[in-house]
């Protein structure tokens, strides 16, 4: 039980700084995922955590307590690594043994503990056999045991699903969902997995390139991503995104062009009032693009071609030309038949839409999911 | 030389010592723990022995006679211009290492090849080709005189028996050569083909079996596959086994004891004769120290190579 | 012995004379070169086995005659000196693969698992060590010894048997070490356990098997070790190689007496090599 408060955490190795001022307050009992490329730093900040990498700059809190200077046994964490690290050359029951035995815990209670958690992960029969006879899913069940018996104050994981196959890892998922009901502890959970980061995180973290991009709830982020990178990092099929300038025109702001000149809202205009003449993207997520006319107001209407069609069964993926651009469009009905070739019309509800600066991460100038879009939207042809 | 341990603080005093010792943080002291006891072994043990060894090369130090004068460069003078040192040892040290390093190279190729096959009595086959790894080489060396024995050896016996003139095996240098080299051949071929098995045990089995769709013939399939992702590991024996053969030292003293009449003599009999048989132990070290200079050359050019070949640099 | 006949080929072209042999021949062809290997390879031993049962009028005429004895070894063994060099090489390879190995498993851990200034130039420090031939630093132990008192004694002979060993097996160690996945180690950390901890209860116990294929062959060698032997003692610690090496030059031409000790001095390495050969081949992962 206890908030972990990370503040203004650097980590450098030489020359290359992996973490760069990292404010991040995880509360008691909250489940944290840390996400984003491979390479950005957050092996390096959850080590940093347990204590297993020193810290160049900034403080870490466990529980009210600076742990900074701290050895890893002296943090109350428990830790599941991506290749499970089970000891080798000790049985399933050692294993989980191990750090209590190290605390002096009588054997009668740690005989106790470890019944209890071989129960809720369901391997009491693989108590004597050791890691190498065990399969993926058994041996990550194991290092999950290994963290349970401990009752520690945190919880960390290091990408744990991710030596799994695609099956045990959806399964895995659940599992570890359906633990947090049963064990409530502060959880801070690495993976480079979006879905997994949806699906587990009470909150979310983006890093990129050692850098917080945006913290928030699955939902905020997937909704009002903070720029382009994590538009771009969440959702599958990723965020469409098209490279438009601000043009001034007619007494108006359109954005030009995409198929045709955008004409915008007032209050968009306002948003982006100071980069006419300057290019922004805009993103647009494919399950927002409908096939066909749309129905409300404050829709833009597109002319494109149809590139190809990915048949999925529930839905369609469409590739669609538009000009010399190219967006997917989600979500089809999959009974409407379409063939590469057709010409189709389709509509983007403009209160859908994110506009960012231009750039990779570049930050989100207007986004729908924010304001009220109030002024109805034309479309000029 | 780099070996920084908390055994070489360079006679500062205890307290200020301890001080140092204690600001450090703990993975630095954990590295210096770990790493003291071989590092206060190798300074004790080679680092001053060589040390005290350069001094006595350029001192007048006979073995019985502590007189010691500095004699500067005449010791390494007189045996870079000794014609035996120059046209008997060298040349003799290096063509055993050749000759001894690309004989065991080509046959432990081979026996791999053979061993990495499943045949009847494979078992047994391996231990017998191990076996020479477990013989000293005093033994083996031993055995070997005695099978070319001149006129008692089982080699004698059998050319007689043939019909042909008996050699006089240790008394011409070359038949004394090439028993050297033949013996040392026996015993590292084994040394070569456990490695090199190894290698062979772990290639991946991708590249054979695209080979295989390509109809590629089997010595094609050796030449352009085996034996360019054999080369690392072929490049590591290289080096390891050429650095050892120089120093051969036990089998030369057995088989031929250098002779006859130094003719056989390699580089490390000549550095012990001159020390404990003529007891000049001011030119023995020199001698010793000029082997060492020679080797550390070569296999600074080895391990270049060695390294192009590899990343063995971390 | 050629490589095409391993790989059970020739190439067209080159007219080997394999081509001319019958499928059933190159089957045939294969079977006489793993006998000449096994001849080549067995039969000095053998030889030397065979002489050292041998009367000794019978010695220059081994392959003639049926008449074996054990009396050589007998003989052989009522010399003081044999038996005490049995004895010491015994000791000095026994303890000298103890602590060869108690020394270097930490600081190939350290090459392992630290990288920075300090293993670079240990890394270093190690290769140019083990380039520089022995006869270079044993030379001027031999006067080293003898200033610190302990030249012809155990202690004499054992450390710098232990010193010969750290360049090679600290490499070899950094190997087995890479091979066990760090995280093992992070895990045990975090399990409470200090860095020694992790390494005494974690690391070494899975480089086990490596260490243990090591010592078996640390012992052969420190055991067939002779140069170190012949420089740094003298008459109150023999060792067995010098022994024999002696008895070829004094005792010239009696074979059956030099067999015998040589066959004896062989024992260790044919025991390992009939029942610790699994252990290094699984050890050293061949
Ligand atoms: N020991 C080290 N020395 C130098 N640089 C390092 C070290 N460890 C990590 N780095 C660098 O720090 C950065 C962050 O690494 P980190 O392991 O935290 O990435 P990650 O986000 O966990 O990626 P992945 O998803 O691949 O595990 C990387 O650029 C990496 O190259
Ligand atoms: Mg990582």
């Amino acid at each position: 039980m206890a908030e972990v408060k990370l503040t203004q955490v650097n980590k450098r190795y030489g020359n290359i700084h992996a973490v760069h001022d990292v404010d991040l307050t995880v509360a008691d009992e909250e489940f944290v995922v840390l996400v984003g490329p491979s390479g950005c730093g957050k092996s390096t900040t959850l080590r940093m955590v347990a204590g297993l990498e020193e810290i160049s700059g900034g403080t870490i809190d466990i529980g009210g307590r600076v742990v900074n200077d701290l050895p890893p046994r002296d943090r109350d964490i428990a830790m599941v690594f991506q290749n499970y690290a089970l000891y080798q050359h000790m049985t399933v029951y050692d294993n989980l043994a191990f750090g209590l035995r190290n605390r002096k815990v009588p054997e009668a209670d740690i005989r106790k503990e470890i019944d209890r958690a071989a129960s809720i992960l369901g391997i009491q029969p693989l108590m004597a056999r050791k890691p190498k006879q065990l399969s993926g899913g058994q041996q990550q069940r194991v290092a999950l045991g290994r963290c349970i018996v401990r009752n520690p104050a945190v919880f960390l994981f290091d990408e744990p699903l991710s030596n799994l196959d695609a099956k045990l890892r959806a399964q895995m998922r659940i599992e570890l969902k359906e633990l947090r009901t049963r064990v409530a502890t502060t959880s801070i959970y690495v993976t480079h997995d979006q879905v997994e980061a949806m699906t587990l995180g009470d909150r979310i973290v983006v890093m990129k390139d050692g850098l917080v991009q945006q913290i928030g709830t699955p939902l905020e982020l997937y909704r009002t991503p903070a720029n382009r990178f994590v538009g771009s990092f969440l959702g599958s099929p990723a965020m469409n995104f098209v490279d438009v300038t601000v043009v001034q025109k007619n007494g108006g702001l359109v954005l030009s062009d995409f198929g045709a000149d955008i004409v915008l809202p007032d209050a968009m205009a306002a948003a982006l009032a100071g980069h006419v003449g300057k290019n922004v993207v805009i993103g647009l997520r494919p399950e927002h693009i409908l096939m066909g006319e749309g129905s409300s107001e404050g829709t833009i209407r597109l002319d494109g071609s149809i590139v190809l069609t990915e048949q999925l069964g529930a839905q369609q993926l469409v590739e669609l030309r538009v000009g010399e651009r190219t967006v997917m469009a989600a979500g089809v009905d999959p009974d409407l038949r379409l063939q590469g070739g057709d010409a189709g019309r389709f509509s983007i509800a403009l209160d859908r839409v994110h506009v960012f600066a231009a750039g990779d991460s570049g930050p989100v100038l207007w986004s729908a999911g924010k304001g009220q879009v109030t002024a109805p939207l034309r479309h000029v042809s | 030389m780099g070996t920084p341990g908390p055994d070489k603080a360079p006679g500062k005093p205890g307290k200020s010592f301890a001080l140092r010792w204690l600001a450090l943080n703990e993975k630095t002291r954990f590295s210096l723990l770990l790493l003291a006891p071989s590092g206060i072994m190798l300074i004790l043990f080679q680092i001053v022995p060589i040390l005290i060894g350069a001094n006595a090369s350029f001192r007048d130090w006979s073995l019985y006679d502590p007189q010691r004068t500095w004699v500067g460069l005449q010791h390494y003078i007189y045996i870079l211009t000794d014609p035996n040192f120059l046209y008997l040892v060298l040349p003799n040290t290096l063509l055993l290492m050749v000759s001894s390093v690309s004989i065991g190279l080509v046959l432990g190729l081979a026996l791999a090849h053979m061993l990495n096959k499943h045949f009847f009595g494979h078992a047994i086959v391996q231990t017998v080709i191990l076996l020479p790894l477990m013989v000293a080489p005093v033994i083996a060396s031993m055995m070997m005189r005695w099978i070319f024995n001149d006129q008692f050896g089982v080699v004698a016996a059998v050319i007689g028996a043939l019909g042909f003139g008996q050699i006089a095996w240790l008394s011409d240098r070359w038949p004394s050569f090439a028993i050297i080299v033949f013996t040392d051949v026996w015993l590292w071929t084994p040394w070569f083909t456990i490695l090199l098995l190894a290698g062979l045990r772990s290639l991946p089995k991708e590249p054979y079996e695209a080979a295989a769709i390509d109809a590629a013939s089997k010595w094609r399939v050796f030449t352009h596959v085996t034996l360019p992702m054999m080369r690392p590991i072929m490049a590591v024996c290289i080096v390891i086994r050429s650095i050892d053969c120089f120093r051969t030292f036990d089998q030369v003293w057995v088989i031929s004891g250098g002779g006859p009449a130094r003719q056989t003599e390699v580089f490390s009999i000549y550095a012990y004769t001159e020390a404990f048989v003529y007891l000049n132990f001011g030119r023995g070290t020199a001698a010793a120290i000029i082997g060492a200079i020679i080797i550390g050359t070569l296999g600074w050019g080895l391990y270049k190579l060695l390294n192009r070949f590899m990343e063995v640099s971390r | 012995m050629s490589v095409a006949t391993d790989t059970g080929y020739t190439p067209p072209k080159r007219g080997s004379f394999l081509d001319a042999l019958a499928p059933g021949g190159k089957r045939a062809f294969f079977l006489l070169s793993v006998l000449g290997v096994l001849l080549i390879f067995a039969f000095p031993v053998f030889w030397l086995v065979l002489t050292s049962m041998r009367p000794a009028w019978g010695v220059y005429y081994v392959h003639r005659g049926l008449e074996f004895t054990l009396g050589n070894y007998l003989e052989v063994l009522e010399q003081e000196v044999v038996v005490h060099a049995f004895f010491n090489s015994f000791v000095i390879a026994t303890l000298s693969t103890f602590f060869s190995l108690t020394v270097t498993v930490t600081s190939g851990y350290m090459l392992s698992r630290f990288t920075g200034k300090l293993a670079n130039a240990w890394f270093g420090t190690i290769y140019i060590f083990r380039t520089i031939p022995y006869i270079t630093w044993v030379l001027p132990l031999y006067f080293v010894t003898q200033w610190w008192g302990i030249f012809d004694t155990y202690l004499g002979l054992l450390l710098p048997h232990i010193a010969v060993h750290i360049c090679f097996f600290s490499w070899l160690m950094k190997g087995f070490f890479d091979g066990i996945d760090p995280s093992m180690e992070s895990a045990a950390l975090i399990d409470g356990c200090t860095r020694w901890g992790a390494f005494l209860r974690v690391a070494l116990p899975s480089a086990l098997p490596g260490i243990a294929a090591l010592s078996i062959l640390c012992w052969l060698w420190t055991w067939n070790e002779f140069l170190f032997a012949l420089i740094l003692t003298s008459h109150n610690t023999p060792m067995i190689t010098v022994v024999m090496a002696q008895f070829v030059s004094e005792l010239g031409t009696e074979w059956n007496l030099m067999s015998a000790t040589a066959v004896m001095a062989m024992v260790p390495a044919l025991i390992v090599a009939i029942f610790g050969q699994k252990y290094v081949v699984r050890g050293l992962k061949v």
